[in-house]
């Protein structure tokens, strides 16, 4: 294998939706051996790019050569052929096959009784393909089991076992923990030593900078510039991505903090919530921080009325309350941005406006809408949130991950007379501008004697914007802590609980 | 990227070429049907055939525009038809005994209600798809219209002839002119009202509008209260035109509305659609159904047609759900999230 086989190259690529030129004459390439990051704003065409070269979109002009061969046209299963896979994060698994079975779907092993799939065989090649890999995992457990992170890691194993020389993977660590995240890298580097091409998109700068080995940078549709990763600085990389300088490390404002206004005592749900007691007071940041799976979903969904407890008490100024429903506790002033924009958030099929809206008009007496203050009210969200939208109709599945989340948490912002804002992983998927954007939206809610819990995944987030951090393990809120001082290695310890 | 806005710019309105409108093709469908069919029989165009496929297309259009809201709060009624058989026996055994038509009005709204809020509340409480429920409930409305007509022939002719028969100026009947009045009103609940909202909210996304505090129970079950209050609409003018009412009165007609519906660009997936392509599937339906007559096809003949058509957009909404702009669409939705 030389050392600059070229797998893929993209030339003048131009991808036009409606009247807007998302991609201006793009060019792009990924060598054998090598992890290429794309890196850019919400909104900078990354997605579109690399669905683009998965056959998923096709382009107004430009041209695709894969493993020197030019395409002419492409599609999802051609470019599967081609071996370029692409990782997305919840497809193509099917959760009631086990992972042998989901890695040989569609190409199964014959034992020698005709239609009879060879079970054994197919489990022996998938457990040794996923030791080769290092992943820690059964090839006959059921894929239904595993976590987001471990899926990922099947479909890998599944390009692998397809041939695949390039894969593709579109911000996979945005739902995944630290641990995780680790592991995943470490996966890729592997990879990369195989041989293999890879195309990775993040907006956490600090692992494009762990394994890139090129760093092409995308704005508004154009390409600011390809660069070996010894040329670079994360400096450098911010001001071409934002086009102006951004400060890499929030740095919050101290607020005065009053008093307890909302606490939970013994919070319990048989076998994912136990015993968990914390209040919040007014004007704080309460982060929660954990593992993925230790509960800390769970937990806000308790006190937002999404799920029931089985024991325990919720007091909110002073007074108990009874949530059996989601609405019981917008009525009682408690706000929840769920985590998972795509199963609890957006309304798809529906435009910018009417996602934006959804819950200032629930709590509005009316029976009609009030149109031109639905407008005016978006129009002043779309701004502050500098949401990258082309005009009121585009539908929310139009817009690029990071303004759909934008979206969700704008829709919350707009009640502003609730007193406690339960943010599950906000910036999931925003880029670094507008992250410093939420931030401050998140602070000028405590400024104004609100109350905030964050479940956050992000340490850094997590490190610079709470006031005090709850540390959630298997279910229990084992250490509350006050954040001055705090470390990202302490606090990973006490995740793990070593 | 597109533009960021000035902050004192507000967000403009998309500009939607008028061939990306679903209504737009059935405009032209109809057009061309109705010249091809006016050139081969030109009676087509006369005056008193038109009054004509004003009339039929008035029950339809009803059940149609009821259909939608439920159709966008994901829901679906197939028992439409049977319902209207029981009503249509349950009224017409009143008119007959000399009921006053207060009381028969009355009935007609509250049975067709309470039928169609069965079908609703069973689905949603044992949380089965409306699909099955309704296709339950259609035996039971049915068997009930049997037993109580113990399957004869109720007619009321000379009696309630107003609703179905009156045209005003001798040209624009009566039950068109309601139907119209319903069309508006839906489109009013959908576009202006915060239940419209709502019921696209709940067909879009159940998890997402259960979190924004919309109630998911109270939603669909209006959705059914208000397809159950035109079900019982327009089983009065469907009385009021035929005369007599027969427990099989008003079968198939569930089909033929869920048929314009679809065509008229609302997908049975929930979320999406609008009156206004409904009002043209139904026309299209009418001008068909009239065509068919027209061009002197066998009854049985036309029943083929029907069931075709219905297929065919049926088709034509599963495919347009797939393709988009040269596009395959599931694809992107799955990588949608990045
Ligand atoms: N189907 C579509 N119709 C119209 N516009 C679209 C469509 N898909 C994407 N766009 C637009 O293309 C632009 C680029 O989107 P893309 O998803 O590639 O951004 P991205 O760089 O991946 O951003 P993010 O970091 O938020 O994921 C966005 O402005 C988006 O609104
Ligand atoms: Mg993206």
């Amino acid at each position: 294998m030389s050392e600059k086989e070229r797998l893929v190259e993209l030339r003048n690529i131009v991808k036009i939706y409606g009247e807007h030129m998302v991609l201006k004459s793009v060019d792009f390439d990924l060598h054998a051996g090598e992890i290429h990051c794309l890196v850019g704003e919400n909104g900078a065409g990354k997605s579109t790019l690399i669905k683009i070269l998965s056959g998923a979109v096709s382009p107004e002009s430009g041209e695709i050569v894969i493993l020197g061969k030019k395409m002419k046209t492409l599609n999802p299963r051609l470019a599967i052929e081609m071996g370029i896979t692409t990782v997305y994060q919840d497809a193509e698994i099917v959760d009631s096959l086990t992972v042998a079975e989901n890695i040989f779907l569609g190409n199964e092993l014959n034992s020698k009784m005709p239609f009879k799939i060879d079970k054994q065989r197919q489990a022996d090649e998938t457990q040794k393909i996923l030791e080769n890999l290092g992943i820690d995992l059964d090839a006959n457990e059921l894929a239904g089991n595993l976590s987001t992170a471990e899926k990922q890691m099947v479909q890998i194993a599944k390009a692998l076992h397809r041939k695949a020389r390039v894969i593709i993977m579109d911000e996979p660590t945005s739902s995944l923990g630290l641990e995780e995240t680790r592991a995943l890298l470490t996966l890729l580097k592997n990879l990369k030593s195989q041989g293999l091409g890879i195309i990775y998109i993040s907006h956490y700068l600090n692992e494009v900078f762990e394994i890139a080995d090129r760093i092409t940078i995308l704005k508004d549709g154009e390409k600011m510039g390809t660069y070996p990763l010894q040329e670079v600085d994360l400096n450098t990389v911010v001001k071409k991505m934002v086009g102006r300088d951004t400060a890499l490390f929030f740095q919050r404002k101290k607020v005065p903090i009053g008093d307890v206004r909302f606490y939970v005592r013994n919070l319990t749900k048989k076998g994912i919530v136990e015993d968990v007691s914390f209040d919040v007071r007014a004007g704080e940041i309460f982060g929660i921080g954990g593992l993925v799976g230790s509960g800390r979903t769970e937990l806000v969904s308790l006190i937002y009325g999404a799920l029931r407890p089985d024991s325990g008490e919720i007091v909110m100024d002073g007074k108990t309350v009874v949530l059996k429903s989601p609405i019981d506790a917008m009525k009682k002033g408690i706000c929840f941005v769920s985590e998972d924009r795509k199963k609890y958030g957006m309304f798809l099929g529906r435009n910018v406006v009417e996602n934006l809206v959804a819950v200032k008009n629930k709590l509005s007496r009316r029976f009609l809408l009030n149109l031109s203050e639905e407008l005016r009210l978006s129009t002043q969200t779309v701004n502050k949130l500098s949401i990258a939208v082309s005009d009121r109709d585009q539908l929310i599945e139009e817009l690029s991950g990071g303004n759909q989340q934008k979206v969700i948490i704008g829709r919350w912002l707009l009640n502003t007379d609730a007193a406690l804002y339960i943010f599950d992983e906000p910036t999931k998927g925003v880029d670094i501008g507008a992250r410093e954007q939420i931030y401050q939206i998140m602070l000028e809610l405590v400024e104004n004697k609100k109350s905030i819990i964050m479940v956050s995944s992000d340490m850094p987030e997590l490190l610079s914007m709470s006031d005090r951090i709850g540390v959630m393990r298997n279910g229990r809120m084992t250490h509350i802590l006050q954040n001055d001082g705090l470390k990202e290695e302490d606090l990973m310890r006490l995740f793990i609980g070593v | 990227m597109p533009e960021r806005k000035n902050s004192n710019q507000v967000l403009q309105k998309g500009k939607k070429p008028l061939y990306k409108n679903q209504w737009f093709f059935l405009l032209l469908a109809e057009v061309v049907l109705a010249v091809i069919t006016g050139s081969i029989n030109p009676r087509f165009f006369a005056l008193s055939n038109i009054t004509n496929i004003l009339e039929q297309i008035a029950v339809l259009g009803i059940l149609a525009s009821g259909m939608t809201m439920l159709i966008i709060s994901g829901e679906i009624d197939i028992s439409v038809g049977a319902n209207i058989g029981l009503v249509s026996c349950v009224i017409a055994m009143m008119i007959k005994n000399d009921v006053s038509y207060f009381w028969v009005v009355l009935v007609a709204l509250i049975l067709a209600a309470f039928n169609s809020l069965l079908v609703g509340s069973s689905s949603l409480v044992f949380k089965a798809p409306s699909f099955i429920t309704s296709l339950g409930f259609l035996s039971v409305f049915r068997g009930t219209a049997y037993a109580i007509t113990k399957g004869v022939f109720q007619t009321i002719y000379g009696k309630f002839e107003a609703l179905g028969l009156t045209r005003l100026w001798g040209i624009l009947p009566l039950g068109f002119l309601i139907g119209i009045l319903i069309y508006f009103l839906a489109h009013f609940i959908l576009k202006y009202s915060k239940l419209g909202r709502h019921f696209y909210a709940v067909g879009s996304n159940p998890a997402a509008a259960y979190l924004s505090g919309i109630s998911i129970f109270r939603t669909k079950l209006l959705a059914f209260l208000i397809n159950g209050l035109m079900i019982g609409m327009a089983s009065m003018i469907l009385l009021s035109r035929v005369g007599a009412a027969q427990p099989t009165t008003g079968s198939g007609l569930e089909l033929r509305a869920i048929g314009a519906v679809v065509i008229g660009g609302t997908p049975l997936s929930g979320g999406k659609g609008n009156i206004l392509g409904t009002f043209f599937g139904v026309l299209l339906m009418g001008i068909i159904s009239n065509t068919l007559n027209m061009l002197r096809v066998n009854p049985y003949f036309q029943e083929v047609v029907f069931g075709i058509f219905i297929v065919a957009s049926l088709a034509v909404s599963a495919f347009s759900a797939y393709a988009g702009k040269g596009v395959f669409k599931k694809a992107i939705r799955q990588s949608k999230e990045g």
